[in-house]
């Protein structure tokens, strides 16, 4: 007996040891975003349980006061399922990443919250090893990238005969994305049920991440880089080659002076040049407005302190490094809408062409009006935590009017084979074309969202493409219009359709269309007159 | 000098379990991802040394198992040779961050760490104690009696037991 007596003390000690963490970890975290989704399951399993024992009770016993003591087992009206629905689904949570390390590029099998809303002008180390860190990161990190993206993308970059973007810069062909593997066509793909896609885990579709979602913030083009070096990372490039990214510079057309076409003559807008190129064409509001617009203000990474990502302390961003000519150059962020920085989603910079037409802008926040928009987007990551370092938002608000008013002079590309209620003029299109539009208009189901004059609903919809694969969903994203939609690859909110072949593939899929091949082709050469 | 040499054939208990319990510690909070504080170190070190074969949960699942194992296994005196060799092999990834992740572990590399650099630099006890507690478990009984033999005979050569000592010599 007296033998056995130490390991029967120790195995106690061990129990208890388990039992203690346990706990502790129940009283750190006892959410349903608890980091031990099966504790967290069978603890409400067990209060279901408990609830359908109590059935029998009488009413008396539900209103007295021992049900208060169970409260927390109740969980009010709601029906509470045995384990949060995101973890049957097979999610996993977010590792502990901490500022600059890498990031899973297939985040959307991830969920979690983060450690806390604000954020921290602190680097992990000191400035000197920040450098050396993605010195010896970045080269491993970019080859690792072009991997997944030659994976998934087929950047053969062959160019679409006779089309062009507004400034002349070639169209490329698609569908870049790959076919899942064993299936010979797209055809063969749509022809499979929705289950059985999910099953086989094979929709070709699925989000892009950004490189380094860790830091994330701004990647520019490497064409926009090239002008601009105090734009270049020390930590991550681009993923997307120049072909598929929207042309530098782009033409920038005045809904109050069409008659000059592109007013900047195929110049890049900068601060040197803008006065001497809109003088006596614009107000003084929208003078001024634009100046604004092309001031660099600094931003989360982009800044003078050393929580940077530049070698060089930096002056930061201007709206127009991004929308520059107030369209895009294609640079991508993370919206700014979400935490923790892993559950933001990837944004392309959409083009600000237009947006005197919409009632609604930015993929997630149904911002309602121009000034609004930037106003908010002065400070891009928008974090209080960081403003006593960095900067505070310092534009007032008449200075964010003018920003709007030159915003909402902005017009779209010319369309000549539209009519003024957007309609193909018969005798300038082509066959292919008017088929194309009978298409967006029937069968492909473009016009449900795609309608008015930009061709937007400027509603948020939900493409619920959690039914095709297991991830997080995205929920409603803001319908993009198709006015001048040739001008903005890549598509979708993160840039995962990098040709209008693509997009047609996408919702040829989400929307289990059926499309014929030569159905999407049509479709693709009826966009590419809008 | 019988005394001595009988003591350092002896695993000083004590510091068996607390070493165990440091471990089995540890490594159950690391079953929980967010609970320990070198979660981030430990993951990535792990990803980096598999050449990110395995994600950030897998490694710290794996690295939560053996950090457990070699607790259990001190605490329980179970394998001594299997704990011995996973307790080098945890030790030898312990340092790895040094190598892999110096901007996270050093002020100025390689003289002044940072708190995650003295806490890793420190593990150097970790690997003395270790060897304290189990190379006696490891030395076989029979070599443990031929070096008390040994002694024996040499301080006291006319002992009753010296044919028995003889023996076991032979």
């Amino acid at each position: 007996m007296k033998k056995y007596l130490p390991k029967a003390i120790l195995t106690l000690a061990v129990i208890g040891l388990l039992a203690g963490i346990t706990v502790t970890y129940e009283k750190y975290r006892g959410t349903d975003l608890s980091r031990v989704p099966q504790l967290a399951g069978r603890r409400l399993q067990a209060a279901i349980v408990d609830d359908t024992k109590r059935e029998s009770v009488t009413l008396v016993a539900v209103a007295s006061s021992d049900v208060a003591s169970d409260t927390g087992k109740r969980h009010g009206y709601r029906e509470v399922s045995a384990s949060p629905p995101y973890v049957e689904e097979g999610l996993t949570l977010y590792p502990t990443i901490e500022k600059g390390m890498r990031t899973p590029f297939d985040l959307w099998r991830y969920y979690g919250r983060g450690v806390s809303s604000f954020g921290s002008p602190v680097l992990p180390m000191r400035f000197d090893q920040w450098l050396d860190f993605h010195r010896k990161q970045k080269p491993q990190l970019m080859e690792n990238v072009r991997a997944y993206m030659e994976s998934r993308f087929d950047f053969s970059e062959t160019p679409l005969p006779n089309a062009t973007m507004s400034g002349g810069k070639p169209i490329m062909k698609g569908p870049v994305v790959r076919p899942p593997k064993g299936i010979e066509s797209f055809e063969e793909l749509a022809s499979m049920s929705v289950e059985e896609i999910r099953e086989q885990d094979i929709f070709p579709y699925k989000p892009l991440a950004h490189p380094l979602q860790s830091t994330a913030h701004m990647v520019f083009p490497r064409e926009w880089v090239r002008v601009h070096p105090e734009h270049e990372r020390i930590d991550v490039d681009m993923d997307i080659p120049e072909s598929y990214l929207p042309e530098f510079p782009p033409p920038l057309y005045l809904t109050t002076h069409k008659e000059l076409g592109d007013v900047t003559n195929g110049r890049e807008v900068t601060l040197d040049n803008f006065f001497e190129i809109f003088d006596g064409l614009l107000t003084p509001e929208q003078m001024e407005g634009l100046k604004e617009l092309l001031r660099p203000t600094p931003t989360t990474w982009f800044n003078h302190t050393d929580h940077r990502i530049t070698e060089k302390p930096s002056r930061g961003v201007a709206c127009f490094d991004c929308h520059v000519n107030g369209h895009t150059n294609g640079a991508f962020e993370l919206g700014p809408d979400s935490r923790p920085n892993m559950a933001r989603l990837r944004v392309d910079t959409p083009t600000m062409r237009g947006n005197y037409n919409l009632m609604q802008l930015s993929s997630k926040r149904s911002v309602r009006s121009m000034d609004h928009f930037a106003e908010i987007e002065e400070y891009f990551d928008g974090d209080p935590g960081m403003q006593q370092s960095i900067g505070p938002r310092a534009a007032k608000r008449e200075v964010t009017n003018r920003m709007g008013d030159f915003n909402s002079i902005i017009d779209y590309p010319p369309a000549p084979k539209l009519d003024p209620l957007m309609r193909l003029i018969p005798k300038l299109a082509t066959e292919q074309e008017l088929h194309g539009e009978k298409l967006f208009h029937g069968k492909a189901q473009c016009a449900k969202c795609h309608y008015g004059p930009a061709f937007v609903d400027d509603y948020m919809h939900d493409l619920k493409l959690e039914r095709f694969f297991v991830c997080r969903p995205e929920g409603p994203i803001k319908t993009f219009p198709l006015r001048g939609i040739k001008d903005t690859p890549p598509y979708l909110h993160d840039g995962r359709c990098p040709t209008l072949h693509d997009v047609v593939e996408f919702f040829n899929l989400v929307l289990e269309l059926h499309l014929s091949k030569e159905e999407k082709e049509d479709l693709v050469a009826y966009m590419l007159c809008l | 000098m019988l005394d001595q040499t009988v003591s350092s054939y002896r695993s000083p208990t004590f510091l068996r379990l607390a070493l165990g319990y440091v471990y089995l510690h540890f490594g159950l909070l690391k079953f929980f991802p967010d609970l320990s504080p070198a979660e981030l170190i430990a993951t990535q070190t792990v990803m980096a040394f598999s050449m990110n074969i395995l994600d950030a949960t897998t490694s710290q699942f794996y690295l939560a198992i053996l950090e457990c194992a070699i607790g259990l296994g001190l605490v329980f005196n179970l394998f001594p040779r299997l704990v011995f060799g996973m307790f080098i092999f945890h030790m030898f990834g312990t340092f790895l961050p040094m190598f892999l992740l110096p901007e996270f572990t050093f002020k100025i590399a390689p003289f002044a760490p940072n708190l995650e650099g003295q806490y890793i630099f420190k593990n150097i006890v970790f690997v003395a104690a270790g060897w304290t507690v189990l190379m006696p478990e490891i030395f076989s009984e029979r070599r443990k009696e031929k070096a008390i033999a040994k002694v024996t005979l040499e301080q006291a050569p006319e002992s009753q037991e010296r044919v028995e000592y003889e023996k076991v010599l032979a």
